[in-house]
């Protein structure tokens, strides 16, 4: 049982993460139907401007807490300029286009950006400097470290800032008034174009955040580092019913953990079975996802 | 059907060169750039397989090296284990893709197109995985020391050899895939593609049609994988990746979706361009990455797209082909019975304990105010909706809860409020579609053009002229539906719901945005319709076409049946006058007054 609590908090830990980059493919699914393949790339420039930022401020001697903010400050404010740029250049000009051909410029910029990446900084794991301490508490047995709870906060108050900023503001309800129906909204006067910028960029933001905590939880990053968070992500925001912000939420803690106890009572060998085969298994039964009935069909 | 000779002997032409160019190849190319050749041409047949999912049917794959790898892994092991030769592994090859597509296929089939991103992806990865962690396939290091394909005691194992067995390959593939796009399963696609719903109303089984698209494309697949297993000797995990599968996506989207020749240029481009692009260097794969980026902006149909709209001769067949089963039968007898329907919306009662009878050979309408009730009877009657309660009958047969193809099987079609057709197809595949429920000609006699199935589909094709014609729509046949005036848009959807045969037609607001010309055409139009034996009831708000045309009116309000008989016993019955327009007979000065004259023409 001890075990048990062990794997939940590791689950919930790297769930967070997930939840974070899965608002990301939601929420730009919401507003404008598109699979975002890039989106985990986004996630993984966010770790590396943070380690570039990082390595430099701490070679001049800066405090390990002040070249934190800066380097996680400057990776949110470089990869939401990011993500209002990809907009921009690659997916604003193909709205009106064929939903694939969207598509697959989502996924050249994805490639664009892995390999990118891959020639300023070549293709070994890059190491973090050593900011965390593995310190913490016990609560019968089960060790929970500082960080860990660190982490997993600031995911939270994020993801609720969100919230709050999707229902209870003005641009917030533009962005639902575009999710159900583009047309309309740009009839009463919202501009449509921008608050889809303004998706990419919130997106964008909450990807960087979650890479730079990556890169100090795990601290080992590397150019390829984006797929496969971008797909577990990817796979929390459909099984939470892709387009709802709670379901993404959701849908990335039961990610997490799902990872953590496949890993922990079977073979890390095969936990993306596990978590495919519990997605397809929860769609099958659920066609719309676990919170998916708020999702609104186009006809 | 065929495209005219001028433009066959143009792409005659430009295929025989193009042949020529291929088949000198070997005598002078090095064995690199025949490596690179078959690779493209690898591409080519996968690409043309997931075209078949992606590019007719409209539903998108991201797993598709799954079927890739259990063909080439199928082929591996009964070569190394079984000692079967080449050839023997094809037959278990493709049984065994076309299985893992209805396994893949039948999950998917209740969920929304874009859960199909994640499902397919997920299912290729669990393909790779098992592959990678299997002891039987060898692990992360695969399965090696295949034997080379076995032709007339000749091992094909030199990169000329190999290249020749490619293109054998790929003009099996060509043949197949084009055969399907032409049949009737082909054009069953392409609507679900367009719109499923609608296809479904229409008497296309969308479930079945959307299972074979993953059968056929696994097919295809897997024949390309056993391919590659014969091709290298040696296959592992990392030839099958979700990456594979993204390439193969990449070629059908890049190309042209649906289109054979776009799909070729497509696997040209994404195997032959990083290629190209190797004096980058390390830059390649960036610029490669960039580049697709830029083809897509500027394209973003694809490089080739699909024509929708084409030029098209129907063969002409017997004058009297335009036979409907009603024909001939007598009038006045019972076809429809309805017996206390009701359903709801979220706690609104829409339709509530509405009875009613349809006879055959007459022309009924339903009126009543918007949100009546109307639309919701004819979802009820046609299967899109599953009523709460009541007793639906056809011929005496219950149809309550059958799904809509099956209702449009038995003979009752209908057109839509909104126009509802396959924009992106030409106007004569419409009707075709349409006809689907009365096609006699099976796959396999479409796949290898039978004498009796070209007979039968040539029949089809005069019937499509004929009711294309009795629409008046014949010079518009090759047109693209979606191009055509709204008038004609309404006259094709009465066409393509004829081509089911109906013995009743159901038709929601033709009159609809229809101007006072149009509309004297319509009501002749209904009346030849019934002529056919076909009997019509339709839903309509313009009281002139509704007086003019019908021989009973049902008037419904709220719900519920207020009314029903003759037109003139209508038109004096105080409660449809109270419902309709709300006061009294003689006060309606002011609000309508031509809508009102009309009524008591």
């Amino acid at each position: 049982m001890q075990a048990f609590f062990q794997y939940t908090v590791e689950g919930l830990t790297i769930g967070a993460f997930y939840a974070l980059v899965a608002l990301g493919y939601t929420m730009v699914y919401g507003i404008i139907r598109l699979i975002n393949f890039a989106h985990g790339d986004v996630f993984m420039v966010g770790a590396f401007i943070g380690w570039s930022v990082l390595v430099t401020l701490l070679g001049m001697h800066w405090a390990m807490a002040a070249a934190f903010l800066v380097a996680l400050a400057l990776a949110l404010a470089g990869c939401g300029a990011l993500g209002v740029v990809i907009d921009r250049v690659a997916y604003q000009p193909l709205l009106a286009a064929p939903r694939l051909s969207i598509l697959i410029t989502a996924l050249g910029v994805s490639l664009a950006l892995e390999n990118g990446v891959l020639l300023l900084y070549g293709p070994g794991f890059l190491t973090y400097p050593h900011l965390i301490s593995t310190a913490g508490f016990d609560i019968g047995g089960v060790e929970i470290s500082w960080a860990q709870t660190a982490m997993f906060v600031i995911s939270v108050v994020l993801m609720f800032a969100l919230y709050l900023v999707v229902h209870r503001t003005y641009v917030g309800t533009a962005m639902r008034a575009l999710a159900v129906d583009q047309d309309a909204a740009r009839l009463m006067g919202i501009d449509v174009e921008r608050i889809i910028q303004l998706t990419f960029f919130i997106g964008s933001v909450l990807a960087a955040a979650a890479g730079v905590m990556e890169g100090v939880y795990y601290t080992q990053i590397s150019f390829f580092m984006g797929f496969l968070v971008g797909l577990r992500a990817f796979t929390a925001a459909v099984l939470g019913g892709i387009g709802n912000i709670p379901g993404a939420m959701a849908g990335g803690l039961l990610i997490g953990l799902l990872e953590a106890y496949s890993a922990g009572y079977l073979s890390s060998r095969w936990t993306d079975v596990f978590v495919f085969l519990v997605l397809i298994g929860v769609l099958v039964v659920k066609p719309t996802g676990l919170f998916g009935e708020r999702v609104v069909e186009r006809m | 059907m065929e495209d005219l000779p001028a433009s066959r002997a143009v792409a005659g032409t430009a295929l025989a060169a193009l042949a020529l160019g291929a088949g000198v190849l070997p005598f002078w190319a090095s064995d690199y750039v025949l490596d690179v050749a078959i690779t493209i041409l690898t591409y080519g047949i996968l690409g043309l397989g997931l075209n078949i999912v992606v590019g007719y049917a409209g539903l998108l794959d991201l797993g598709y090296a799954a079927f890739f790898a259990i063909g080439a892994y199928t082929t591996a092991l009964l070569e190394t284990h079984v000692h079967l030769g080449f050839w023997e592994t094809l037959p278990p090859a493709l049984a065994l893709a076309a299985l893992s597509g209805v396994v893949i296929g039948y999950p998917t089939l209740r969920l929304r197109s874009d859960y199909l991103a994640i499902v397919t992806l997920g299912f290729g990865e669990i393909v790779r995985i098992i592959a990678t962690n299997l002891d039987i396939t060898g692990g992360p290091n695969g399965i090696y020391g295949i034997n080379p394909p076995v032709l007339f005691g000749v091992e094909l194992s030199s990169p000329a050899q190999l290249y020749g067995l490619a293109w054998a390959f790929l003009v099996v593939v060509l043949l197949f895939t084009r055969r399907l796009a032409t049949s009737r399963l082909g054009r069953a696609w392409l609507s679900i593609r367009e719109d499923e719903t609608a296809a479904e109303a229409i008497g296309v089984p969308t479930l079945r049609v959307k299972l074979l698209a993953y059968v056929m494309g696994a097919l295809v697949g897997g024949f390309g994988g056993s391919l590659f297993a014969g091709r290298f000797g040696a296959i592992d995990p990392t030839g099958f990746t979700y990456l594979q599968s993204i390439n193969v996506l990449i070629v059908v989207v890049l190309g042209g979706m649906g289109s054979t020749p776009g799909v070729l240029l497509g696997a040209v481009i994404v195997a032959g361009l990083p290629e190209a692009l190797r004096f980058l260097e390390l830059w390649r794969e960036f610029g490669f990455a960039i580049g697709l980026i830029v083809l897509m902006l500027v394209r973003p149909q694809g490089l080739w797209p699909a024509p929708a709209s084409r030029r098209v001769v129907l063969p002409e067949g017997d004058a009297g082909n335009l036979v409907f089963p009603g024909a001939g039968a007598a009038r006045g007898e019972p076809l429809l019975a309805v017996a206390s329907l009701t359903h709801e919306f979220g706690g609104v009662r829409a339709v509530s304990e509405v009875s009613l009878e349809v006879r055959r050979g007459e022309i009924l309408s339903i009126i009543g105010p918007n949100g009546a009730g109307k639309t919701t009877v004819f979802n009820c009657l046609t299967g899109v909706i599953r009523p709460r309660a009541g007793d639906l009958r056809f011929r005496g047969r219950p149809i309550a809860g059958l799904p809509p193809h099956r209702v449009v099987a038995l003979g009752l079609s209908r057109t839509f409020q909104g126009i509802r057709l396959f924009p992106n197809m030409p106007a004569y595949e419409n009707v075709l579609v349409g006809m689907d429920p009365h096609h006699r000609v099976s796959l396999p006699g479409e796949i290898f053009r039978l004498p009796g199935t070209r007979r039968d589909a040539s029949e089809h094709l005069a019937l499509c002229r004929s009711l294309l014609r009795f629409v008046d729509l014949e010079g518009a046949a090759g047109q693209r539906a979606g191009d055509l005036s709204y008038g004609d848009q309404r006259r094709l959807e009465i066409a393509r719901a004829l081509g089911a045969r109906p013995e009743i037609l159901l038709l929601d607001e033709p009159a609809a945005g229809m101007n006072p010309t149009e509309k004297g055409e319509l009501m002749a139009l209904i009346r030849r319709i019934r002529d056919l034996g076909v009997t019509v009831v339709l839903i309509e708000h313009d009281m002139m076409l509704v007086m003019q045309v019908s021989d009973r009116v049902l008037v419904m309000d709220h719900g519920a049946l207020i009314s029903e008989g003759r037109p003139e016993e209508i038109q004096r019955d105080p409660r449809v006058i109270d419902a309709y327009l709300g006061i009294e007979e003689g006060e309606e000065a002011g609000a309508e007054p031509e809508e009102a004259a009309l009524w008591r023409s």
